[in-house]
C-alpha cells in the first residue's frame, strides 16, 4: 500500500494521522486488501446479490436499545451548538 | 378540453416505539441529537436490524388499500449527499417493495370511483436540519424512523379530488392505529404530481408539488396548476416539467431552484439487511391487526341503525367515537337517539370546552344511563340536557347527578294533583276561560305548574289533569 494513497485516503476520511501512524496503519489496511482479494476469488455461481438468508427472517423486537451514550457519539462532531451539530450552510 | 391527470406521493411515520433499523427511541419533540446511536449515526461498522413492527404496520397498511403483497420485500440502499442522512444514503426499497397495485375506493361527485396505488414500500426517514444565516443546524432523532410512502398513480383530475383522498387515507391510516396522521406536525407529509394534455392525448409532462402541509393546501396548489398550465398550453407555450413549491402566503406555486442533473440514486440491494419474506404466520398477524375500514363501517351504519349519511359520516370519522357510539347501543339505547345525542349535544359541550371524547367524562355507560333514565320517563328531555352538561362539569354519573340534584321526572298522580288544584285556584280567569271552553288558556296553566316544579312534572299526566279538573 502506497503512503500517499493513504494519505488521501486519511485525508478523505477527516483523520489526522501522525507519520509513524500511517506505516502501522499500511499494514493494517494492507490485511483488509488481501483479504478482499481472497474473497474475489470465491465462486458465487448464480447467487443473487445481497443473498444473506439463513432460513429465518432476522427481525429485532421493537424495544430500545441504549447501549452508548448518544453525548460520546456527539463528542465526534466538528461543532456543536446546544445539542444541534453544526456545519456550512448547505441550502 | 384539456384532461388532468393528478397523483400523489404520501409519506407516513409509522406508530412505533423505536426506528426502523437500530434501537432508538422513535419519539417527536425531543431535545436535538438525544435519539441517536452508531447505527442511525452512519458510524461506520454497524449493522442495521429490521424493526418487527415496522414492517408489520407496513403490511397492515399495503392489505388494508388492497395491495398484492410482495413474497419477499427487498431494501435497498438510495445514495445521495446530503447532510440531513448522515450515511450518505437512505435504506429504502426499490426492486421490490412491499406492496404493489392496490386501490382506494372514493365517492367522489355522487359517484363510485377507484384510485389505483401503484407501490407502497418502507424506508427510513431524513433528520431534521435548520438553516440559520452561514449555517446549518442538524437534528438526527428523526434520522432512522419508519416511514411508510405510497404512491398512487395519476387517476385524479381535481384538487378536490385528491383532498378527498387523502381525507379517506387518513382516517384510514387513524383505524388501523398505524399513523396518527397529522399533516401540519408532518406525522404524514404529501407530495403531488400533476400534468394535463388535451383529451385522449394520454399523460401530459409532469410537474412535482412539495411543500404541502394540509390536505387544504394539497387541493388549492393542485387547482392553481391546473389553471396556470391551462393557460401556458393555450398560450401555446410548453409546460417545463419541473418540481414547484406550493407558497402558502401567496396562494401560487414557484419553481424551485433546480440542481442541475437529474436524480441517479444509484440503488443497489442493501447487503447489511436481508430481504424480507413474509411467512403464514406473520400473514396471519397481518389480517389480525385489519379493522372494520371508515366507510365499510358508514355503509354498515346505515344498513343496521338506519342512520342518515350526515349523522353516519360524524359518527365513523373517527375510530374512537364509532366504538363509543356502538358501545351506546349494546346497553339498548335507540340508534337514532343515540347518534343525535352524539351529534348535537354532546358534540356542543366538547367544541365548547375543545376535548375530545376520548378521556372526557362521558363514558359510554354514562351516556347509555342517561338515554335509558330518559327513555324510561324518569326525567325529561330538557332536564336530560342539563344531566349531560353536570356529567361533563362534576365527572359523576347521571343517575347520582339527577338524585343529588333532585332532578327526577315528578310521576306521583296524587302529589300532582294537589298541585294541579293549587294552580288552577292561584289563576281563576284562566281555570274558568278553560270550563268555558277555551283551550287556550292549557298551556298557560301547564307553563304555571312546570314553573313551580322547575321542569320537573310529567307532562302527559298534568295535561291529563287538567282536562280531568277543569272538564
Ligand atoms: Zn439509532
Amino acid at each position: 500500500m502506497d503512503v500517499s494513497e493513504l494519505k488521501i485516503t486519511a485525508e478523505l476520511a477527516n483523520l489526522n494521522l501522525m507519520e509513524e501512524e500511517f506505516v502501522s496503519l499500511g499494514r493494517e489496511v494492507e490485511k483488509i486488501l488481501d483479504y478482499f482479494s481472497k474473497m474475489m476469488e470465491a465462486d458465487e455461481g448464480s447467487l443473487p446479490a445481497g443473498t444473506e438468508r439463513c432460513g429465518a427472517n432476522r427481525i429485532r423486537p421493537d424495544e430500545q436499545i441504549r447501549d452508548i451514550n448518544p453525548d460520546v457519539l456527539l463528542e465526534n462532531a466538528p461543532e456543536l451548538e446546544d445539542r444541534f451539530i453544526v456545519i456550512p450552510n448547505v441550502l | 378540453m384539456y384532461q388532468s391527470f393528478i397523483g400523489l406521493e404520501i409519506h407516513i411515520q409509522l406508530l412505533t416505539e423505536t426506528k426502523v433499523f437500530c434501537g432508538c427511541i422513535n419519539r417527536f419533540g425531543d431535545e436535538p441529537n438525544t435519539n441517536v446511536c452508531p447505527v442511525c449515526m452512519g458510524y461506520p461498522g454497524v449493522l442495521p436490524a429490521l424493526n418487527g413492527e415496522a414492517i408489520h404496520l407496513s403490511y397492515i397498511v399495503a392489505r388494508a388499500l388492497n395491495c398484492t403483497l410482495s413474497p419477499q420485500a427487498v431494501f435497498e440502499r438510495k445514495n445521495y449527499f446530503y447532510p440531513d442522512m448522515p450515511k450518505n444514503y437512505q435504506i429504502s426499497q426499490f426492486s421490490s417493495p412491499l406492496g404493489r397495485n392496490g386501490w382506494i375506493d372514493l365517492e367522489y361527485q355522487g359517484k363510485k370511483k377507484r384510485i389505483r396505488i401503484h407501490e407502497i414500500h418502507l424506508e427510513e426517514d431524513a433528520g431534521k436540519m435548520i438553516h440559520a444565516g452561514d449555517m446549518s443546524l442538524l437534528d438526527y432523532n428523526r434520522a432512522g424512523t419508519p416511514l411508510l410512502e405510497i404512491v398512487t398513480e395519476p387517476d385524479m383530475e381535481a384538487g378536490e379530488e385528491a383532498e378527498l383522498l387523502l381525507q379517506n387515507f387518513r382516517r384510514t391510516i387513524r383505524y388501523l392505529g398505524v399513523c396518527d396522521g397529522n399533516m401540519e406536525e408532518g406525522s404524514m407529509r404529501c407530495d403531488a404530481n400533476v400534468s394535463i394534455n388535451l383529451e385522449g392525448k394520454g399523460l401530459g409532462r409532469k410537474v412535482e408539488i412539495k411543500n404541502l402541509n394540509s390536505s387544504r393546501f394539497v387541493r388549492m396548489a393542485l387547482n392553481y396548476e391546473i389553471e396556470r398550465q391551462t393557460e401556458n398550453l393555450d398560450k401555446g407555450v410548453k409546460v417545463i416539467q419541473e418540481t414547484r413549491l406550493w407558497n402558502e402566503n401567496r396562494d401560487v406555486t414557484e419553481a424551485m431552484r433546480t440542481k442541475e442533473s437529474a436524480h441517479d440514486y444509484r440503488y443497489f440491494p442493501e447487503p447489511d439487511l436481508p430481504p424480507f419474506i413474509p411467512g403464514a404466520e406473520f400473514l396471519a398477524r397481518v389480517d389480525k391487526g385489519l379493522v372494520e375500514l371508515p366507510e365499510a363501517r358508514r355503509a354498515r351504519f346505515i344498513a343496521d341503525y338506519g342512520l342518515n349519511e350526515t349523522a353516519a359520516d360524524f359518527l365513523i370519522n373517527e375510530k374512537a367515537t364509532a366504538d363509543f357510539y356502538e358501545e351506546v347501543l349494546k346497553s339498548g339505547a335507540a340508534p337514532d337517539t343515540a347518534a343525535s345525542w352524539l351529534q348535537f349535544d354532546v358534540r356542543k359541550i366538547l367544541n365548547r370546552g375543545n376535548q375530545e371524547l376520548a378521556g372526557s367524562p362521558l363514558t359510554a355507560q354514562r351516556l347509555a344511563q342517561l338515554l335509558s333514565l330518559l327513555a324510561e320517563n324518569r326525567i325529561h328531555g330538557k332536564i336530560a340536557k342539563q344531566v349531560l352538561e353536570a356529567v361533563f362539569a362534576e365527572d359523576k354519573d347521571p343517575a347520582r347527578i339527577i338524585k343529588e340534584k333532585g332532578w327526577e321526572q315528578m310521576n306521583s298522580p296524587a302529589e300532582l294533583a294537589a298541585l294541579v288544584d293549587k294552580v288552577l285556584a292561584a289563576n281563576t280567569k284562566a281555570a274558568d276561560a278553560v270550563r268555558a271552553g277555551d283551550e287556550k288558556p292549557l298551556g298557560f296553566l301547564m307553563g304555571q305548574i312546570m314553573k313551580e316544579t322547575g321542569g320537573r312534572a310529567e307532562p302527559r299526566l298534568v295535561q291529563k289533569l287538567l282536562k280531568e279538573k277543569t272538564g
